[in-house]
């Protein structure tokens, strides 16, 4: 199934054991827009492992969610394919998007927009069972309630209409709806990043819950770097298309490889006044370079503080260091590594 | 210190069809010369309506002040006309807001808008406005002012719009800056070069700035003091140590456990507040978080808690700091419970 010269672009992690869920094979994804090609996700390899969450960090316009597009087929990948490995093996292609769809569900950032204010909540969670032609019509019903009251909401609430529900409950009502047809993999774009710090805590409890109770495996993706790393198992810090450094989400935070990684992780504020005075910040000057026909070599070489010339000669392969996979030309000579 | 502003019992209502919505509910802080004061809320909770009242941004009506002084220096701001409001934005109070991508004038050069305050307060010659316009580019950082003075804000990017804009508020070397949630738009590695720059003013300066954010983190980093709003009235006001090691309010305690500190195991459950804000068309009568609260007693529904003082310059609206108050979690063994009002 997997092709050899692949695995070694995984870390050297303790779960290797895991079952693979999702591959992604060298995916690539460009989009062709006046002044060139935008060139959104290059050349990317990362295996999903059955029951764990992998964050994806990045900044906007890295292209986190345009690869979490590409792994939910909505965008067919320009080069590449996404390996689906559950109930059913499939390459994900245009052809089986309905089965795929039954397996692998998505939870979208706003929870406003993300639901159809003219349907009853009841409808909206029934729909995808309906579709997917799944039990009788009393036994849907059923379930519906189940459902809401697995994301912690009422039966009761079914009649309702999203706009009598506040942004914490409308996005229980998504995830309720994603987990309607009994998906095993379930992508959460910024699940949390519209909703407010006292009603965040609430979603990650229950997403960590449902992961637990239905043996769920997450695709996280997020910007709140302290939410990730509480919530993944192992995150994937991507750069302008690019997966720069994969790892644990402990390994990576303790110790980040990659001068990125390390310039994203001292920027995080943390909420502790004495830590904050005391950190060193590694600033980065500039703004993240275009996306639109990029320069060869490292996506990160105009930002970079170690770069040289090779930097923006060459691609840095991929590779495995100290448990991290990590793609950067100097990675032994900044972290003193042999 | 001197102080630069006094809020005091400021109450703002909007009117809606669905009836009168009570914002802001006697809202009072000061304000001294120099300091970095941050103001912490949820949306809803009040936080940026109280600032846009110190600039009367919003529009009145729907907007009413019901009641309460705003003090800049001898003047009070709640009865100054808009006239008298011309005069003062920009030159003694400025403001920049969340979106940099939508707060700048499309179709003028950035030179000509960084200097049409300065051109408004004083006398400039063209020539002088440019080399102002460029003085201001170099002030937060902005590489070869010289060329992009003549240069459109799409030629710009996100965290160099607000750059901008923060060099635009600062063209009249204003006594105070109101930053409403100036780096939520923005990204990480952008947003700790917008609060560096925010930082190096306030010492190159002096100006004192208000920072409006829901983020802690960014509280963490640069405040001096926090206030900590909730339901359209301060719940707690203290020193950063204090709010950070030594909050003496529920809701303040329930916000800092609910976020996960780096060190937080994956096993570890986050503490969640359960329940919503309440609705501040039907405000509650007593504390506005007593339905959320779990120390939650008789008295909190029925009436509003004054701000009691734990230690000096700390103050926090709850009974749980009254003195023939039974649980003493709250209570500071060396202020205890002392009613200042």
């Amino acid at each position: 199934m997997m092709n050899k010269d692949k695995i070694k672009l995984e870390p050297v992690v303790n779960d290797n054991d895991k079952e693979i869920l999702v591959e992604i094979k060298d995916v690539s994804k460009h989009f062709k827009v006046a002044g060139g090609v935008l060139k959104a996700v290059n050349n990317i390899n990362l295996n999903i492992k059955k029951g764990e969450t992998l964050g994806l960090v990045g900044e906007s316009g890295c292209g986190k969610s345009t690869l979490s597009k590409v792994i939910m087929g909505i965008y067919p990948p320009t080069s590449g394919k996404i390996i689906y490995h559950g109930k059913k093996e499939m390459v994900v292609s245009k052809n089986n998007l309905f089965e795929y769809a039954k397996m692998a569900q998505i939870i979208f950032q706003d929870p406003y927009s993300s639901l159809d204010p003219r349907m009853t909540v009841g409808s909206i969670i029934e729909e995808g069972m309906i579709i997917h032609k799944m039990y009788d019509k009393k036994k849907r019903k059923e379930r519906v309630f189940e459902l809401l009251e697995l994301v912690g909401l009422n039966a009761e609430h079914a009649n309702r209409y999203p706009h009598e529900f506040s942004g914490g409950q409308r996005q229980r009502i998504g995830i309720a709806r994603a987990l309607a047809i009994e998906p095993e993999f379930i992508i959460c774009d910024e699940p949390i990043s519209a909703l407010d710090v006292s009603i965040q805590a609430q979603i990650i409890n229950l997403l960590y819950d449902l992961q637990k109770k239905l043996n769920l495996t997450y695709l996280f993706i997020a910007h709140d770097l302290n939410i990730v790393k509480y919530i993944s198992d192992r995150i994937a810090v991507m750069y302008l298309g690019h997966i720069v450094e994969l790892s644990t989400s402990d390994e990576l935070y303790k110790n980040p490889l990659h001068p990125y990684t390390k310039a994203l992780l001292s920027a995080v504020p943390v909420p502790d006044p004495k830590r904050e005075a005391q950190k060193k910040r590694q600033m980065l000057e500039g703004d993240v370079t275009s996306p639109i026909d990029p320069k060869p070599g490292c996506p990160f070489a105009a930002r970079c503080p170690y770069a040289t010339d090779i930097c923006t000669k060459d691609f840095p392969k991929p590779e495995i260091k100290a448990g991290h996979m990590v793609s950067c030309h100097h990675v032994e000579k900044i972290n003193n590594l042999n | 210190m001197n102080k630069i502003l006094e809020v005091r019992d400021l109450h703002v209502t909007f009117h809606t069809y669905a009836g009168q919505v009570k914002a802001v509910r006697g809202v009072s802080f000061d304000l001294y010369e120099g300091e970095i004061l941050a103001i912490v809320g949820e949306s809803g909770s009040g936080k940026s309506v109280t600032a846009q009242t110190i600039m009367k941004l919003n529009p009145m009506p729907p907007t009413q002040i019901e009641r309460g002084k705003i003090l800049l220096g001898d003047k009070d701001i709640v009865k100054a006309s808009e006239k008298e409001m011309m005069a003062i934005r920009g030159k003694d109070i400025s403001m920049i807001f969340q979106d940099p991508m939508t707060s700048l004038n499309p179709t003028m050069t950035i030179g000509r808008q960084l200097t049409e305050a300065i051109k408004h307060h004083k006398k400039l010659s063209k020539d002088e406005a440019q080399k102002e316009a460029i003085r201001l580019l170099k002030l937060v950082r902005i590489p070869n002012p010289e060329s992009r003075i003549f240069q459109y804000p799409h030629e710009f990017s996100g965290g160099m719009r607000q750059r901008v804009m923060i060099a635009m508020a600062l063209s009249c070397q204003p006594k105070l800056l109101i930053a409403d949630e100036p780096t939520t738009a923005l990204d990480v590695t952008i947003q700790a070069q917008i609060i560096d720059i925010l930082k190096e003013i306030r010492e190159k300066t002096g100006t004192s700035i208000i920072i409006i954010t829901h983020d802690l983190g960014v509280v963490a980093n640069m405040a001096d003091r926090v206030a900590v709003m909730y339901g359209g009235k301060i719940v707690e006001t203290g020193s950063v140590d204090d709010i950070f090691y030594r909050p003496a309010h529920p809701y303040t305690k329930a916000l800092l456990e609910s976020l996960p500190k780096t060190d937080t195991d994956k096993n570890t459950r986050l503490v969640s507040i359960e329940g919503t804000p309440p609705d501040l068309l039907n405000p509650p009568v007593g504390c506005p978080f007593a339905g959320r609260c779990k120390y939650t007693m008789k008295i909190c529904k029925t009436q509003m808690p004054p701000h009691f003082e734990p230690s000096k310059d700390h103050k926090s609206a709850c009974w749980l700091l009254h003195e023939d108050c039974p649980y003493s979690d709250f209570k500071n063994p060396d202020g205890g419970g002392e009613n200042d009002e």
